[in-house]
């Protein structure tokens, strides 16, 4: 019966991809599998009766109730339309640039455009907001496209992210030391988006031009600065607050998260945007992601509890110790298989099923501590990068969603060559350099 | 986005007759049980970030002005309405597709073949892992309610209010998968008229598709 922990790994990677809700299909399949294994003698129900203090582990999991903070937060300043006025202020305080706007976007992208985690929901905003703009003031659509579907996922691994939050939790590492090691490494990636697009902007100026003149003549300095102070001011300290309680240990994660939600409706209010609409439309998206995220966890625990169950995980473990090379195979074998599964599934799926198998393999060949930290953000930066690359990935696929027509899919794909290049060099510095991670956390 | 109103009266579609009649209605049921328990999460959710806001206040100011606001009662609550928000949106959330489906295929075949995707992963998946989850909790659920279980903590509440909640959520979480395979079912074999009236329905509760 050995056969069996490996059979269910294929065939729930095969059934997943029938499309319907992976929550329940990797609950499903685990029963299905357990009925088997009982059947055959292989497996005892009784083994099943862990599942219901498995799913009180996950209710009074302190970590995971800053998940709902933070989407709460990206939500608000998302729905109250201050992250469009947020885009649209650094745009015009760059416009005069040449690729400000595209600036604008590596910006913004990297401040907010993900606090909620789930890439459609990041690269739809900042496609719906900046694409139209930059298109009209004569981009290349490549440039814009490119810029939009890379700075829209980057959010995803720079704190404060809900990604990085369950990465942790699954990596069982500490969220504050993931965020700590995560902000160089996705400040880097930022400024290497940013660099190439001052590169594009001076080499080729018709592909990221100033903002015309007469646009720029409505606002005078005044105007602009008072637009930088209502606009971008706050929003930014809003994050820096959340960020700096974290890393100068004044609140955990949890806490700052929840700060950083109220925090998230008083600028809205002191906006005049704290509307019903607004307030509704945060609400159903907090309870729309947060029971999808925490209900893929509890599928996914089944699976694990049936996977042991079957001795699966023995398996998975001796494959991925007795690789040739170790633990440098164990690194090359997890990130290829993330990268290419990130084609096909979205992060929570690949944090919660695959990430319980790799850690314990990683953990026994010794990745342990800051060491595990750094593991966390190479398979991060790794799954960003499966995003944008053609033809499967996420972040172009809903681009394309909100793209016009007369975008060719052609022109996304050849858009995101450049960031796909700068993210395998950043892929390679922060391989080769784990100290950039691991230096400063304790 | 809704289609401009026709310019005479709506027809209305023909009543719907025999097992589909009777399964819309069961559906109608659920749906408005499970809409209802969704209206109310919502706003347990706004109530969730002012508890941590609280708790996270209140922490401070302990910490650097030695009052005492902080109780495991508070800390708890937080974590109780979590619980909340996610065990009981999820039925509701199954209703109108927000839970994440891996959509490479699906994204790309007919209407007819998601409705016999969902009809086929209500009755092998979802039905079955509700109705699991279910009863498994069930024993632990009564020991836990028959002991009026606490907090171990000192100041904490009453921890067999927040068991009851699982088996209550798993519960809501079938019906709502037997609404679907019902809804499901009727579209796949009733009449043009049941279709009209689950697409219609559909719209209404704001379907992802």
């Amino acid at each position: 019966m050995d056969w069996l922990g490996p059979v269910m790994f294929v065939l729930v990677f095969v059934l997943i991809f029938i499309g319907y809700p992976v929550a329940f299909s990797l609950g499903g399949i685990a029963l299905l599998f357990a009925a088997i294994g009982v059947e055959f003698g292989y497996f005892s129900w009784a083994y099943l009766n862990a599942f219901p203090e498995r799913v009180f582990g996950v209710m009074s999991n302190q970590i995971l109730l800053a998940v709902p903070f933070f989407i709460y937060m990206g939500t608000m300043l998302e729905r109250s339309r201050l992250a469009e006025d947020l885009l649209k202020t650094i745009g015009l305080l760059f416009g005069p640039l040449r690729g400000g706007l595209a600036l604008a976007v590596v910006i913004v992208g990297t401040l907010l455009a993900a606090a909620t985690g789930v890439v459609g929901a990041s690269v739809v905003a900042m496609g719906m907001i900046s694409l139209p703009v930059m298109l009209r003031y004569g981009y290349s659509p490549e440039l814009s496209s490119g810029v939009i579907c890379a700075s829209g996922t980057l959010g995803q691994i720079v704190p404060p992210s809900v990604v990085l939050v369950v990465l942790a939790d699954q990596l069982s590492i500490s969220v504050g030391d993931l965020f700590i090691g995560s902000l160089i490494p996705g400040l880097m990636l930022a400024g290497m988006y940013a660099a190439y697009v001052v590169f594009v902007a001076f080499k080729n100026p018709a592909a990221a031009p100033a903002m015309p003149k007469e646009e720029r003549a409505e606002y005078s300095a005044a105007a602009l600065a008072w637009r930088v102070a209502r606009a971008l001011v706050p929003p930014l300290f809003l994050i820096l607050v959340v960020l700096g309680s974290i890393f100068q240990g004044v609140a955990t994660p949890t806490e700052a998260g929840a700060l950083g939600a109220v925090g998230a409706m008083l600028l809205a209010l002191l906006n005049g945007r704290l509307d019903l609409p607004t307030l509704r439309g945060t609400m159903e998206e907090t309870a729309k992601l947060t029971t999808m995220v925490v209900f893929l966890l509890i599928g996914s625990t089944l699976f694990t509890l049936v996977f042991r169950g079957v001795y699966g995980d023995i398996w998975i473990e001796d494959l991925l110790t007795n690789l040739p090379g170790g633990l440098i195979g164990l690194l090359v074998i997890a990130n290829l298989v993330v990268f290419v599964l990130g084609f096909f599934i979205d992060f929570f799926e690949i944090a919660f099923i695959v990430l319980p198998l790799i850690a314990p393999a990683a953990r026994a060949l010794g990745l342990e501590g800051p060491m595990m930290v750094w593991f966390g953000v190479l398979l991060g930066m790794n799954l960003q990068t499966s995003f944008l690359t053609p033809p499967f990935g996420f972040s172009l696929f809903y681009l394309r969603g909100v793209a016009p027509k007369e975008l060719p899919t052609s022109a996304i794909y050849r858009g995101a060559l450049p960031f796909i290049g700068i993210q395998l060099i950043g892929l390679a510095v922060i391989a080769c350099f784990p100290e950039i991670v691991t230096a400063r956390i304790d | 986005m809704d289609p401009a109103p026709p310019q005479s009266p709506p027809v209305e579609p023909a009543p719907a007759s025999g097992w589909p009649r009777r399964a819309l209605a069961v559906v109608r049921a659920i749906d408005a049980v499970n809409r209802a328990v969704w209206k109310l999460v919502l706003w347990l959710t706004l109530a969730m970030v002012l508890v941590g806001t609280y708790n996270a206040l209140s922490r401070y100011f302990e910490t650097h002005f030695e009052a005492r606001l902080a109780s495991n009662a508070w800390i708890e609550l937080a974590w109780y309405l979590f619980s909340l928000v996610f065990l009981l949106a999820a039925p509701w959330a199954l209703r109108i597709g927000a839970h994440v489906r891996v959509d490479v295929l699906y994204g790309r075949v007919s209407a007819r073949t998601k409705r016999w995707i969902d009809l086929g992963g209500a009755l092998l998946f979802t039905i079955p892992f509700s109705a699991f989850a279910l009863f498994i909790a069930l024993p632990a659920v009564q020991r836990s309610v028959a002991i009026s279980e606490t907090s171990p903590d000192p100041g904490g509440l009453a921890r067999w209010p927040i068991k009851l909640v699982i088996p209550i959520a798993f519960g809501l979480l079938l019906a709502a998968a037997i609404a679907e395979a019902l809804r499901h079912a009727v579209w796949l074999f009733g009449s043009d008229a049941d279709r009209t009236r689950i697409e219609t329905s559909d719209r209404s509760a704001g379907v992802k598709d």
